[in-house]
């Protein structure tokens, strides 16, 4: 049984913008202003921002948090609390065991000694015993796949090998917590489709993990559990379906396409109804919106997009033009009927506005979700509702 | 039958904490000890680079202080002469081993946190291993260096006296003193970088403030007071003391290096450990 446990009391993080002073000459009059003015804990100078506020959650043994959201939501500060590189401004993490960073650390290994020595050198900087190293160490080369070079300095590796070596000394370490953080654009496809599998493993066997993905399919796969982020507060948390959901809704979206004199607003997209369909069903959405004037030489075009929100892919789009339609002057409402002949997953239906002959320009509006579960079983993104047909053939002809 | 239970870690705010001084302590306490096979891979990973990326190797831990013992031999025998009790080659030497200890000691240790970035600001671990291996490094080299002066001893017929036993507590002290300039200077590059460039003057002013090529006190005047409170003078008296001379080191100035070397170490340890959590902010 597992003991490991991942805990965050109300975390607060304050950061600065800019530039400190990095050289004497600016230290001393800050430290003046500082004597003068005595300051709490809380309050926010003017270059100051909070980037964590109320951060909250807790993994138990058997469980794996996804944390999911925007660019500078506050992902990698809940990591790096977590690992104890910073300390928070307010609030406090709670790690029970030894954390094991899946992280991209192939850039600290030092060029100038060999594999085998780096394997030792990275391991015991992530915790491990010389004992443990050497028991494990045929495992991490054989894993890496590098026994051929394991004595050659790591200064003429490549950057896929070096990347591999760091991995696999991570993915080697035994520990009572794990967090994994958007490891899995290291080295080629197969490697990454091993470092994935492992992962799956590790967090399979019931230690409380972390992962903190871009990659939402990933979460799906991994976590039961997710929470969003959203600059720096805690905007969901819950199941991974209905997170990814949220986040999808979370997204900005520009509903209104302003040119000059030009104007169609997309008021909104509603799905005949909410329950999730299976692969190959018909669904029909309503795109409702307004078209006031229209100028001659700038014919629009109201379509929808349909993306993966696993992979955030763009799985298709089409529009009024292509089905040959006019759109009318005046208030509207187009009538779209899709077949989701795709792989279960969520995903986003997107109303978008262009111009003719011009997609580059589109606008997207309002976005509807649907869950697709179940139905004719395939691998991959798209059915393609193969027939296959089986016939004996005469033997030795 | 249930299993121990796994450590538990926190890390909490520190904010308005200036009491929080025995959670400090005890921190740095316990990852010393967690950390321990950490700095011997450190210590381990920085001889094999110096020995793989040197045609010399440990030869320059003897060729530096040797150079300079020759020439301030040839300064202080030819140009002036200097009455130090033994051989002035001896006497210089005597004095150049330990302070090259300091000297690259400090070196070593003031771009170490720096020279690490990557690691800094990826992966947890007292950041204070960093600064310590430059110091176990140097003293390799120590160790290298005194083969030249059990040399020189022989060649001028100095005897080992008993006071050698001394000699384990004179390195000690000489090593905490050094580790708590090591942490200052080191942290303070990371946060300004005007310190890699101060430390140079600050060896040269400090080996001729203290009793390494000539005695100290000879200097007199209103500087007396003043450079009878270096600390490193005493240590390096001590070093003479007890390998050439078969002296106790004078207890009085050696008693003074001793406390403050502790109480310093103990003032930038904590300070140290302190900032450690910024280290990853602002390197």
């Amino acid at each position: 049984m597992h003991q490991g446990l991942i805990r965050f009391d109300g975390v607060w993080k304050k950061f600065r913008r800019g530039e400190r002073h990095d050289s004497l000459r600016d230290l001393i009059p800050a430290m003046a202003r500082a004597l003068v003015r005595r300051r709490q804990g809380d309050d926010l100078d003017r270059q100051e921002f909070w980037a964590l506020e109320d951060v909250s959650f807790e993994v138990s043994p058997g469980e794996a948090l996804g944390i999911i959201g925007p660019n500078g939501a506050g992902k990698s500060t809940v990591l790096k609390i977590l690992t104890r590189l910073i300390r928070p401004t307010r609030g406090r993490s709670l790690v029970r065991g030894r954390i094991g960073s899946l992280i991209e650390i192939g850039g600290s290994l030092h060029p100038d000694l060999t594999g085998r020595e780096n394997v030792f050198l990275q391991g015991s900087i992530m915790g491990m015993g010389r004992a443990e190293i050497a028991r494990k160490f045929d495992e991490i080369v054989a894993f890496a796949g590098l026994a051929d070079f394991i004595d050659t300095p790591v200064k003429r590796y490549s950057s896929g090998m070096n990347a591999r070596l760091g991995f696999a000394v991570a993915a080697h370490l035994e520990t009572d917590v794990l967090i994994i953080d958007e490891v899995l654009a290291v080295g080629d496809s197969a490697f990454q489709r091993k470092a994935f599998d492992r992962m799956q493993v590790m967090v399979s066997g019931g230690i409380p993990a972390i992962v903190v993905s871009h990659q939402l399919d990933r979460i799906t796969t991994l976590c039961g559990r997710a929470m969003l982020l959203a600059r720096g507060k805690v905007a969901y948390q819950g199941p991974t379906s209905e997170c990814i959901e949220a986040y999808a809704r979370h997204q900005p979206a520009p509903a209104v396409s302003e040119r000059a004199g030009d104007s169609v607003r997309l008021d909104s997209i509603t799905r005949d109804s909410a329950a999730p369909v299976a692969s190959g069903d018909r669904i029909r959405v309503v795109i409702a919106g307004d078209a006031p004037a229209e100028r001659a030489e700038a014919r629009r075009v109201v379509g929808v997009r349909v993306r993966s929100l696993q992979t955030g892919g763009i799985l298709y789009a089409s529009g009024t033009e292509a089905h040959g339609l006019d759109l009318p002057q005046g208030p509207f409402e187009l009538e779209v009927d899709l077949e989701m002949n795709v792989s279960p997953g969520i995903y986003a239906i997107e109303s978008a506005v262009w111009q003719w002959q011009r997609e580059v320009d589109a606008i997207f509006g309002p976005v509807a979700l649907v869950h697709v579960s179940g139905g004719p079983s395939f691998w991959g993104s798209v059915q393609l509702k193969s027939a296959m047909r089986v016939k004996a053939r005469p033997a030795g002809a | 039958m249930t299993e121990p239970s796994p450590p538990l870690t926190e890390n909490a705010s520190r904010a308005g904490a200036r009491l929080a001084l025995g959670a400090d302590v005890s921190e740095m306490v316990h990852e010393l000890v967690e950390y321990r096979e950490l700095l011997l891979s450190l210590v381990r990973r920085d001889l094999l680079l110096r020995y793989k990326q040197t045609i010399m190797g440990f030869g320059w831990a003897i060729l530096m202080p040797v150079t300079y013992m020759i020439v301030f031999s040839m300064i202080f025998t030819r140009v002036v002469k200097l009455e130090t009790g033994v051989p002035y080659p001896i006497y210089v030497y005597a004095g150049l081993l330990p302070w090259n200890l300091f000297a690259s000691s400090l070196r070593f240790s003031v771009g170490s946190l720096t020279a690490n970035t990557t690691l800094i600001t990826k992966v947890y671990f007292p950041r204070e291993l960093l600064p310590f291996t430059a110091i176990l490094v140097s003293l390799v080299d120590f160790a290298v260096g005194a083969i030249v002066l059990a040399g020189l001893m022989a060649w001028y017929h100095v005897g080992l006296h008993w006071t050698i036993v001394l000699l384990p507590i004179v390195i000690l002290v000489q090593v905490i003193f050094t580790a708590a300039v090591a942490l200052l200077l080191s942290m303070g590059n990371l946060f300004y970088r005007d310190v890699k460039y101060m430390i140079e003057i600050l060896i040269t002013l400090w080996m001729f403030a203290t009793s390494v090529v000539y005695p100290v006190n000879r200097v007199g005047g209103h500087l007396a007071p003043i450079l009878a409170l270096n600390p490193m003078t005493p240590i390096i008296d001590a070093y003479r003391s007890v390998l050439l001379h078969g002296q106790v080191p004078a207890i009085g100035p050696f008693a003074w290096s001793a406390g403050f070397a502790v109480a310093l170490l103990a003032v930038s340890w904590v300070l140290f450990h302190r900032a450690e959590f910024q280290f990853a902010e602002r390197i």
